[in-house]
């Protein structure tokens, strides 16, 4: 068990929070009036449609959109500008195309930072050994430039590449989004147990109920800005906040007969 | 940010305009325009005041009036020959259009500025046309003209643009016919393969007689005097005071007949200048010093690098970070590229004269003409890689905790690479072929034997600069796409073949 795990348990319990945090376009609100809580070590999933507002209220934690009333907060404190590079670096953060330069190799993706902070190249070397056998990654891929690798490959280098600094905190944006279904399957119980062995505090978005599920007891469902209801799926079956809730879930299409 | 880009500028300036003040005040300089007569008169000039033990540097074939007058109001040059019409109507605002020299001496003391009593021709303009044209129309004044409302003109843009010129001789015999702008030299060729039918040209012109033409009697009166004399600062008399008196002395030495026929030497029979001016005062002429066609070839190219390798390099340190800024800033953006594109549409040679009063004249103006019409290719094309950029990138490169100005080095730079590299390459091209005008201001490189060989209507000369040119361009371009190979990272390249 990594020592991440063990340092951050004495810590407090909120690694992020929002506190009646909107964040308006002009006269739209992408974020309006929420309110919530990310407990340490635990895995959170924001689920909706699109437009819902879910990967705003994503970036908003790390100061890649400001809130326009209310605020963030970073282990129980307010969100400032002048720490957000530092929060950045204790968060690891994916998007759905792995968002990795195209000008640089896997290694190089993986060493823009640890560079920047002066971290010997035995070092980065060695970190990105771990992580690549963590995340199933040939070391022979450290040349080849994102163009040159598969989706679900691109998908892994971006997940080294946030979990270089050994930072407590996930935040997975659609990380398997634009997958096909069966490296998407696999990845999903590779992520998940990625996640269980490291036990970090992991905030995924997603728009896959089966998938939020998958990774998390605790869903967040929004909808224009605002959370409809926030628990498990078993909550959200018997106790549907709203009528969306139950209409959310029956939109979730069965196999035929699988039911 | 905008303190970075002021101190580049300042610097960019801060290397051009000393330049200005190093010009040594030792040296007398005289200057001619870029027309035979005037660099034969330079000449004459250079060699008279050698035999009388002062040496002239003759900086020949400048462009047109203005920028003479300026350079020598500006202590460019000391002195040049110019004509009294000139003077009256171009330069000097408050002089009645019949003022003799004693009043143009006056007036120009005030400048700081001499004249000479007149050389001995009056150098005017005609309106020429072929003698059997002529003869078959029954041409023999400008008033015969206004009946033949279908000729086509064709004349100097010099002359189509005075108040002495096209607009005053249309009005004053009430020609209907429109005229265009054609040079000089080139309007004879038009003229003798029937492609217009009359031009201007000077009463001491040599090809009149060379291609059979019939000068227009001018029935009117209507164009001035030019009196040929030369122009020095008053200065002069105290730094080289034998040379203000060489000039002086060769005051009504030179007739209409002489002047016409050292022309013809020139133009038609192939004599250097300098070979010509000797001659008709009787020296020896020095022995040719361009060393060949190797040597001259070496100079002119290493003057064109200069130009533009100076100017682009100043334009590349000043232009990136401007095209940084503008992608940066929105709106700051918008007039950036505004103004550059404003001073991409100022017309080059206009460009070139504009710098004169800053930079004197040589290489100094050139360049930073140069320079200004580099920025826009370098400026846009950087807003636009920049710009261009994916936002999911620059998101993950915010996201992962790097400052802005590793995200721009390592990132987006680099990501923006191609697209700034193909800016510059379009400003180094453009750049070798505007830098042909540079020789108009002094600056030489190829423009030298292509403005040249116009003047005398030698094709071998024109190539000798167009081809170079060409190549140089072709060369840059070829250099650029190694550099671009180069220097873009191997996923970009990877990326534009997928």
């Amino acid at each position: 068990m990594p020592a991440s795990l063990e340092s951050s348990t004495k810590l407090p319990d909120s690694a992020f929070a929002l506190v009646r945090a909107t964040r308006a376009f002009g006269t739209t609100r992408a974020v309006d009036d929420v309110s919530l809580d990310f407990a340490r070590g635990h895995t959170s999933t924001l689920i909706g449609t699109s437009g819902s507002g879910k990967s705003t209220l994503l970036r908003m934690l790390i100061g890649l959109e400001w809130p326009t009333a209310g605020e963030v907060r970073c282990d129980g404190e307010p969100l400032r500008r002048e720490d957000v590079l530092e929060v950045r670096r204790r968060v690891g953060y994916v998007i759905q195309d792995g968002g990795l330069f195209p000008h640089l190799s896997v290694l190089g993706n993986l060493m823009l930072l640890p560079r920047h902070l002066g971290w010997k190249p035995s070092r980065i070397r060695e970190r990105a050994g771990e992580l690549a056998a963590l995340a199933h990654i040939r070391e022979e891929l450290f040349g080849r430039f994102p163009t040159e690798l598969s989706g679900g490959q691109r998908q892994r280098v971006a997940l080294m590449r946030a979990l270089m600094l050994d930072p407590p905190t996930l935040l997975l944006d659609e990380p398997l989004g634009a997958l096909d279904p069966l490296v998407r399957h696999g990845l999903q119980d590779e992520l998940r147990e990625i996640f269980r062995s490291l036990g970090k505090t992991v905030i995924m978005v997603t728009h896959d109920l089966a998938e939020a599920a998958f990774f998390s007891d605790r869903l967040i469902l929004m909808r224009r800005g605002r959370v409809l209801q926030d628990g498990s799926l078993e909550d959200f079956r018997r106790h549907p906040a709203d009528p969306f809730v139950r209409e959310f879930l029956a939109a979730q299409r069965t196999l035929p007969g699988a039911a | 940010m905008s303190r970075c880009l002021a101190m580049l500028a300042f610097a960019a300036l801060a290397v051009l305009v000393p330049l200005r003040a190093a010009h040594s005040t030792e040296t007398v300089v005289i200057g001619s325009k870029n027309f035979t007569e005037s660099v034969v008169l330079g000449e004459v000039a250079r060699l008279a005041a050698k035999e009388h033990g002062v040496e002239v540097e003759h900086r020949r074939g400048l462009g047109g009036t203005r920028i003479l007058w300026r350079a020598l109001l500006g202590g460019d040059i000391d002195a040049y020959p110019e004509y009294t019409g000139t003077l009256v109507h171009e330069l000097l605002h408050d002089v009645p259009p019949d003022a003799g020299i004693p009043l143009l001496r006056e007036r120009l003391k005030q400048l700081g500025i001499g004249i000479t009593a007149s050389l001995g021709f009056n150098d005017t303009y005609a309106i020429g046309m072929r003698e059997d044209e002529a003869r078959r129309l029954h041409i023999r004044g400008i008033s015969d003209l206004a009946g033949h409302p279908d000729l086509q003109l064709a004349f100097s843009n010099e002359f189509m643009n005075r108040a002495d010129g096209w607009p005053g001789l249309k009005a004053a015999y009430h020609l209907p016919m429109g005229a265009r702008g054609m040079d000089h030299d080139l309007a004879y060729r038009a003229l003798a393969s029937g492609a217009v039918d009359a031009i201007d040209l000077y009463s001491t012109d040599a090809e009149i007689a060379y291609y059979h033409l019939r000068v227009l009697k001018d029935d009117l009166h209507y164009f001035p005097r030019y009196e040929a004399v030369y122009l020095y600062r008053l200065d002069l008399e105290q730094r080289a005071p034998n040379f203000a008196a060489v000039l002086n002395r060769l005051e009504g030495s030179i007739d209409a007949q002489r002047m016409r026929a050292m022309n013809k030497a020139v133009k038609i029979d192939g004599k250097s200048e300098t070979s010509v001016a000797a001659n008709f005062l009787g020296v020896e002429a020095e022995p040719g010093s361009d060393g060949g066609f190797w040597p001259r070839m070496a100079r002119y190219t290493a003057q064109h690098l200069a130009l533009v390798g100076i100017s682009l390099t100043l334009a590349i340190v000043l232009a990136v970070p401007l095209g940084v800024l503008a992608a940066r800033r929105r709106r700051l953006g918008q007039i950036v590229i505004g103004l550059t594109g404003i001073l991409q549409t100022v017309p080059s040679l206009a460009l070139f004269v504009f710098m004169i009063p800053l930079f004197g004249i040589g290489a100094k103006p050139a360049i930073a003409a140069l320079f200004l019409y580099s920025l826009l290719p370098i400026v846009r094309n950087t807003h636009a890689g920049l710009t261009g950029i994916q936002p999911s990138l620059l998101e993950s490169a915010a996201a992962l905790g790097l400052p802005p100005r590793v995200r721009l080095w390592r990132v987006e730079l680099p990501l923006a690479l191609r697209s700034i590299l193909a800016g510059v390459k379009i400003a180094a091209v453009i750049n070798v072929g505007t830098a042909t005008l540079g020789a108009l201001i002094g600056a030489g490189g190829y423009g030298q034997p292509i403005l040249t060989g116009i003047r005398l209507d030698s094709i071998p000369l024109i190539m000798e600069g167009a081809v170079p040119a060409a190549l140089l361009a072709l060369v840059m371009q070829g250099v650029f796409e190694l550099i671009e190979r180069a220097l873009t990272p191997r996923g970009l390249r990877l990326r534009a073949m997928s």
